[in-house]
């Protein structure tokens, strides 16, 4: 992965830009604008039906707007087929679920593999980098486990394995603590800001605002429109140049 | 701004940027090929998670395959045991018999044909019967009309070396016994005669006289004629059973290359004063021609076999389709991970032809067993022929690709919010 460190205000992953969807009647979300740096730990927080998990289905390019321009490292999605968005997929993005998406029987180092699947790593390689992505998120000695045999911390974890594999410029968690007791929780937002810490941009979608509240950035969204963007909080950084987010 | 030279640079890492420019649009993304072991692997993944649900549906594709594996491995094996039975008897073996005359009579061969016949290039051996009008009794209190349809006939001594006939107790008429009151009972006619065992006690009553049994034949395939024959020295029969010397069945033995030649001047040969008079027939053809397998009762269970098969594609199609139902979250993952939907389609195919191409093989395997022990039953040998094998399994792969298709286009189709919102 290339990442510029030279550069002094980093290159945008995200770039919305008077983005809507609409689903039939539904209007999800209506002319949101968002922008996330390469390294940044920021937080989406809403309520349910805010129009929050739409806007990470586009950020995450699995879904396309109805209106709006949308940039993901650097290539309008606009102007990729989907194929070509699948690729981006492939490469740049990771996501993590609140429902872990494990497959049953599935060892965990064979979900975590999956991760580069489509990437074109022949499969030791995978198995390789999957040992290595267990043991970073302290599940080395869970490698040959089932997801019947872990607790909802350690899935999420093994889905957080899976996700950065790749070591993608972009990491998605949707509600990632949803699912977990408040102990899970922490380790799991912990892990988050650790890959954070390494150079990761984490994009965290949540309805807790304690959660949000913890992040160095925070974005509320409310009726499909961004209503609060806290801006970077801890490291204060160059303003943002208006043109890159045409 | 963006010469080319800067957008070369921006590739490369480390590369300083203008910072209020935005930097050039990077090369699009091209999805990578996945391996053929990454697709097969993939396609097992969702067969491995439910085995009864993949046997089951293996086993309706297997049982269509080894109905149609075994008709056509039976049907050879039962072919090849007549092909060595044939060429254990010989297919050289041409018989003449004299036919009908133009006027509708019994035709007669020449006394001669047999010496001239033996005169031709290719002809190994040759040899003759002629039917006596003598009937032949167990004993002289039987009454005349019950014949038991066992006729008299005399033979030439040379006749078990060109018919291959098999002598099971006693020995065959010489020319010496041939002379005297002797006789060699077919298989047949011997039973029926109640005779076990040739002797000198051993007697039939024959043509209004005792005769000698001194040769019991084996039952003979070929000639099925001779089983029920009681055969006696030519002079004999024309001495006593009033025997005019013609004889009504020549038996040729052509050298093996030859035969189509030698058959098609036999007739002439044998009698050269009305040849389409002479009947020229080759008994290993008639042989293979009565045993040969019924051709529509292996055509019906072929179709039968066929619509199993078909039934079985159905079940893998309902598989498949249940499949991509349970899985919608999957594909989902799948398309997050990366997946385009050619490869998700692929994924589907792959696993749809590994589950016929399992009921595929389990199949043929079946078939073989069933014909192995058909076969061992019947005490002939196992023949599968590969065709058979290599288009049960290419059946199933045809099949699997069919019943796979639609469900694998729909699981490609299902956009990946929709897949992930399922669950």
């Amino acid at each position: 992965m290339i990442r510029p460190q030279a550069v002094r205000t980093p290159r945008p992953v995200v770039e919305l830009t008077a983005v809507a969807k609409e689903y039939g009647e539904v209007t999800a979300l209506r002319g949101a604008d968002l922008t996330v740096r390469r390294g940044e730990l920021l937080a989406v927080v809403g309520p349910s039906g805010s129009g929050k998990s739409t806007l990470l289905n586009i950020m995450g390019t699995l879904d396309r707007p109805s209106a709006g321009t949308v940039r993901v490292d650097g290539h309008d999605i606009d102007a990729l087929s989907d194929r070509e968005l699948s690729a981006l997929r492939a490469g740049t993005i990771g996501f993590v679920f609140q429902q872990f998406h494990l497959a049953p029987g599935v060892p965990a180092l064979d979900s975590v593999a999956d991760g580069l699947l489509y990437s074109g790593t022949p499969r030791g390689q995978r198995r390789a980098a999957a040992e290595r992505a267990l043991r970073r998120v302290g599940l080395g000695h869970r490698l040959h486990h089932q997801p019947h045999q872990l607790s909802g911390g350690e899935k999420q974890r093994v889905a957080i394995a899976r996700a950065v594999l790749g070591d993608p410029p972009l990491l998605l968690a949707d509600e990632p603590t949803g699912a977990l007791d408040s102990r899970s929780g922490a380790v799991v937002i912990e892990l988050l800001n650790e890959l954070h810490e390494a150079g990761t941009t984490v994009v965290v979608i949540t309805h807790d605002r304690d959660i949000a509240a913890t992040l160095p950035r925070e974005v509320r969204v409310r009726d499909g429109r961004v209503e609060h963007d806290s801006g970077v909080r801890q490291t204060p950084r160059a303003p943002v140049p208006q043109e890159a987010a045409r | 701004m963006s010469t080319p030279d800067t957008m070369r640079r921006a590739g490369r890492p480390g590369a300083r940027l203008p910072v209020t420019a935005r930097p050039p649009a990077p090369p699009r993304p091209v999805p990578a090929r996945m391996a053929v072991r990454d697709v097969v692997r993939a396609g097992g993944s969702g067969l491995r998670s439910r085995p009864l649900r993949v046997f089951l549906s293996a086993l309706g594709i297997a049982i269509g395959i080894a109905a149609m594996v075994a008709v056509v491995g039976i049907s050879s094996s039962s072919g090849e045991n007549l092909d060595r039975r044939l060429s254990a008897l010989g297919t050289n073996l041409l018989t003449v018999t004299p036919g009908q005359s133009f006027s509708g009579d019994r035709a007669q061969l020449p006394a001669e044909s047999v010496a001239m016949i033996g005169n031709l290039p290719a002809v190994e051996s040759v040899s003759a019967l002629g039917k006596t009008d003598a009937k032949v009794y167990r004993n002289d209190h039987v009454p005349v009309q019950q014949t038991g349809g066992l006729t008299v006939s005399a033979a030439r001594a040379d006749l078990p070396g060109t018919v291959g006939a098999d002598i099971t107790d006693g020995r065959w008429l010489n020319a010496a016994n041939g002379r005297y009151p002797a006789v060699v009972l077919g298989a047949r006619a011997a039973a029926q005669l109640g005779v076990h065992r040739a002797g000198p006690e051993v007697q039939v009553w024959l043509g209004e006289q005792w005769f000698t049994v001194v040769g019991l034949l084996a039952p003979n395939e070929l000639v099925p004629d001779l089983d029920s024959s009681a055969l006696v020295g030519w002079t004999v029969a024309e001495r006593e059973l009033g025997f005019a010397g013609r004889p009504t069945t020549l038996y040729t033995r052509a050298e093996e290359s030859s035969v189509p030649e030698v058959q098609a001047v036999l007739g002439a040969t044998a009698n050269p004063e009305n040849p389409s008079e002479a009947e020229v027939s080759r008994p290993s053809d008639v042989l293979a021609a009565k045993e040969a397998t019924d051709d529509t009762l292996s055509a019906l269970l072929l179709g039968l076999g066929g619509v199993a098969l078909l039934v079985g594609g159905v079940g893998v199609a309902n598989t498949m389709v249940i499949s991509v139902l349970e899985r919608r979250s999957e594909i989902g993952l799948r398309r997050s991970l990366g997946a385009t939907r050619g490869q998700i389609r692929t994924q589907f195919l792959a696993e749809a032809l590994l589950l016929s191409a399992l009921g595929g093989v389990g199949g043929v395997l079946l078939g073989i067993g069933v014909t192995g022990g058909y076969a061992l039953s019947q005490n002939w040998p196992s023949v599968v022929p590969v065709w058979a094998m290599a288009g049960g399994i290419g059946a199933t792969v045809a099949v699997g690709g069919l019943a796979g298709f639609y469900p694998a286009l729909r699981a490609a189709r299902l956009p990946p919010t929709e897949a992930l919102a399922t669950s």
